[in-house]
């Protein structure tokens, strides 16, 4: 069963992800403070979703954590956000990207093709 | 008699010596006038004396009157010795209100300390400050340069007051800018996080009734999220707008082919636009260099509209051609139309067409707005031909690659 890491400050939008990729079976590991033990753990994903700007660590943060770590510098990342420079921060980070708010076909799909197959991203 | 003769000749001298004279002094003085005469040198005894004339700096008066700036000269005591018109101006004030005057009584309370000191330090060094006038009517920024001047062997102060409300006003009306653009930028944000969690369940149970074979919950849950959808789309407006406004509105610069987007637009869109017939015959393959999402954005709004204004079951003709190096893309609709003076105003800001019935249609006038400006903004036009009662064919071109 795939694993999937995601980060968001907003409590429900936190809980509708978490449902919507239980439904397709994922196994779905949700906090809306992505500290250490978060980045630690992160290692036993198989994809990571983080929101862009979250109180406490903010999304980019923890992106160049996972980056940085050789355990989990493999894993891809999707960056979510409502923040209408979403594309060109996720290019610089060279991430996916689905912007708030999303179709539940399209963030299945894109998980679906990041979690299997050959990881290859961005998927830009 | 011959000497009255010669008392006679000799006043008649005297005088035509005296007239002469007279006149070499009328030149002399209109010539000191009318600013010809910088000094006059007058030997008196072995050494000339040279007297400087304070008419002489005719040229320069003028220039410092005529400048924008004020100019004001002081005296050890900080009496206002000269002014020129603009810097009573400034003030509201007539020039003998301001000659003679201590200049520290037109400053404003607040900054009288500050102005003394900078008078003070400026006998030393010239300086500079900020401060406040007391005008009149009004209380005016200004700039105040203030040097030494040395003037006949005695020192003086000239300080050149420049007036800083303009500068000041713009500051205020920038930073009054930006705050509406951060606000505008916060506020599409928080519109969006509580939009997206609505519409999240809205999916989730939707995916549930689905499941359980509730079509009728199903298709009442698929309206709500056509709402959440709309309110999206609107929100997004104003995001675009704003962005407009303020010169941030980027566009990828990417080949892609025209009706491998629209091909695209109706497999993602086809859904919402099932209550027209909607005709689409792509006839002519064409590459267009721009930003895909926003060409789309402009495609999909079109037809939106058509939708909008056309009623359920009519055709919607849709058509993309290329004639030179440009495509066309038109949307025929057999809706309401728009009459003539208002067909010029439909691509304006915040302009809604008013209907025959209702007195206005839903939205917020930003749609065409926006299409116009990613149309304009790729190098193309866009446009409208319409009857009132017949329908309306809306249209752009582009460059092609």
């Amino acid at each position: 069963m795939k694993k999937i890491f995601i980060a968001d400050d907003d409590s429900d939008i936190l809980e509708v992800l978490k449902i919507m990729l239980q439904i397709k079976g994922y196994e779905v590991e949700a906090t809306s403070n992505a500290n250490e033990n978060f980045i630690s753990n992160a290692a036993k994903a198989d994809l990571v979703i983080l929101d862009l700007w979250m109180s406490g660590i903010d999304g980019r943060t923890v992106c160049k954590a996972l980056r940085a770590a050789e355990q989990t510098k493999h894993i891809p990342i999707i960056f979510m956000s409502a923040n209408s420079s979403l594309k060109e921060i996720a290019k610089e980070y060279n991430v996916d990207y689905i912007e708030k708010p999303f179709e539940m076909s399209y963030l299945l799909n894109k998980v679906q093709r990041l979690t299997t197959g050959k990881v290859e991203f961005p998927s830009i | 008699m011959k000497t009255h003769e010669n008392k006679y000749e000799e006043l008649i001298a005297q005088n035509e010596d005296l007239t002469s004279r007279l006149e070499e002094a009328m030149d002399i003085i209109n010539a000191i006038r009318y600013g010809e005469v910088d000094a006059v040198i007058i030997n008196k005894g072995e050494e000339p004396e040279l007297y400087t004339l304070k008419t002489a700096d005719h040229t320069y008066r003028v220039f410092i009157e005529k400048m924008t700036d004020g100019a004001v000269t002081l005296n050890k005591e900080g009496i206002i010795l000269y002014c020129n018109s603009s810097f009573a101006n400034m003030l509201g004030l007539s020039l003998s209100e301001v000659l003679a005057k201590a200049f520290e009584d037109l400053v404003h309370p607040k900054y009288k300390t500050f102005v003394n000191g900078l008078i003070k330090k400026a006998w030393k060094n010239d300086c500079k400050g900020e401060i406040i006038l007391s005008g009149l009517q009004k209380e005016i920024p200004v700039l105040l340069s203030v040097n030494t001047l040395e003037i006949d062997g005695g020192k003086s102060l000239s300080i050149v007051i420049t007036d800083l409300s303009f500068q000041k006003e713009m500051q205020e009306q920038k930073k009054a800018m930006e705050q509406k653009d951060e606000f505008i930028s916060i506020a599409s944000h928080e519109l969006k996080t509580p939009v997206t969690s609505i519409k999240g369940y809205l999916q989730i149970l939707r995916h549930g009734f689905n499941q359980d074979g509730n079509a009728k919950a199903e298709e009442m849950l698929g309206k709500a999220e056509t709402q959440v959808n709309k309110l999206t789309k609107l929100i997004n407006e104003l995001l675009d707008v704003k962005k407009m406004e303020t010169g941030q509105l980027q566009f990828a610069e990417e080949p892609f082919d025209f009706n491998e987007m629209i091909k695209e637009i109706f497999e993602e869109n086809e859904s919402l636009w099932t209550k027209h017939i909607i005709r689409y015959h792509p006839r002519d393959d064409g590459k267009v260099l721009g930003d895909k999402n926003k060409i789309g954005q402009v495609v999909i709004n079109l037809i939106d509209n058509a939708c909008k204004y056309s009623p359920e079951k009519s055709v919607i003709n849709i058509s993309a051609t290329s004639s030179g190096n440009k495509i066309k893309f038109s949307v025929a609709d057999a809706g309401i139309g728009i009459s003539p003076e208002q067909q010029e105003r439909v691509f304006e800001r915040f302009y809604r067409v008013k209907g025959l019935v209702e007195s206005t249609y839903p939205g917020l006038g930003l749609g065409l707005y926006i299409c116009a400006e990613i149309i304009k903004r790729h190098g193309g036009t866009i446009g409208v031909t319409s009857e009132e009662g017949k329908g309306s064919v809306f249209y752009f071109e582009l460059p092609l690659l």
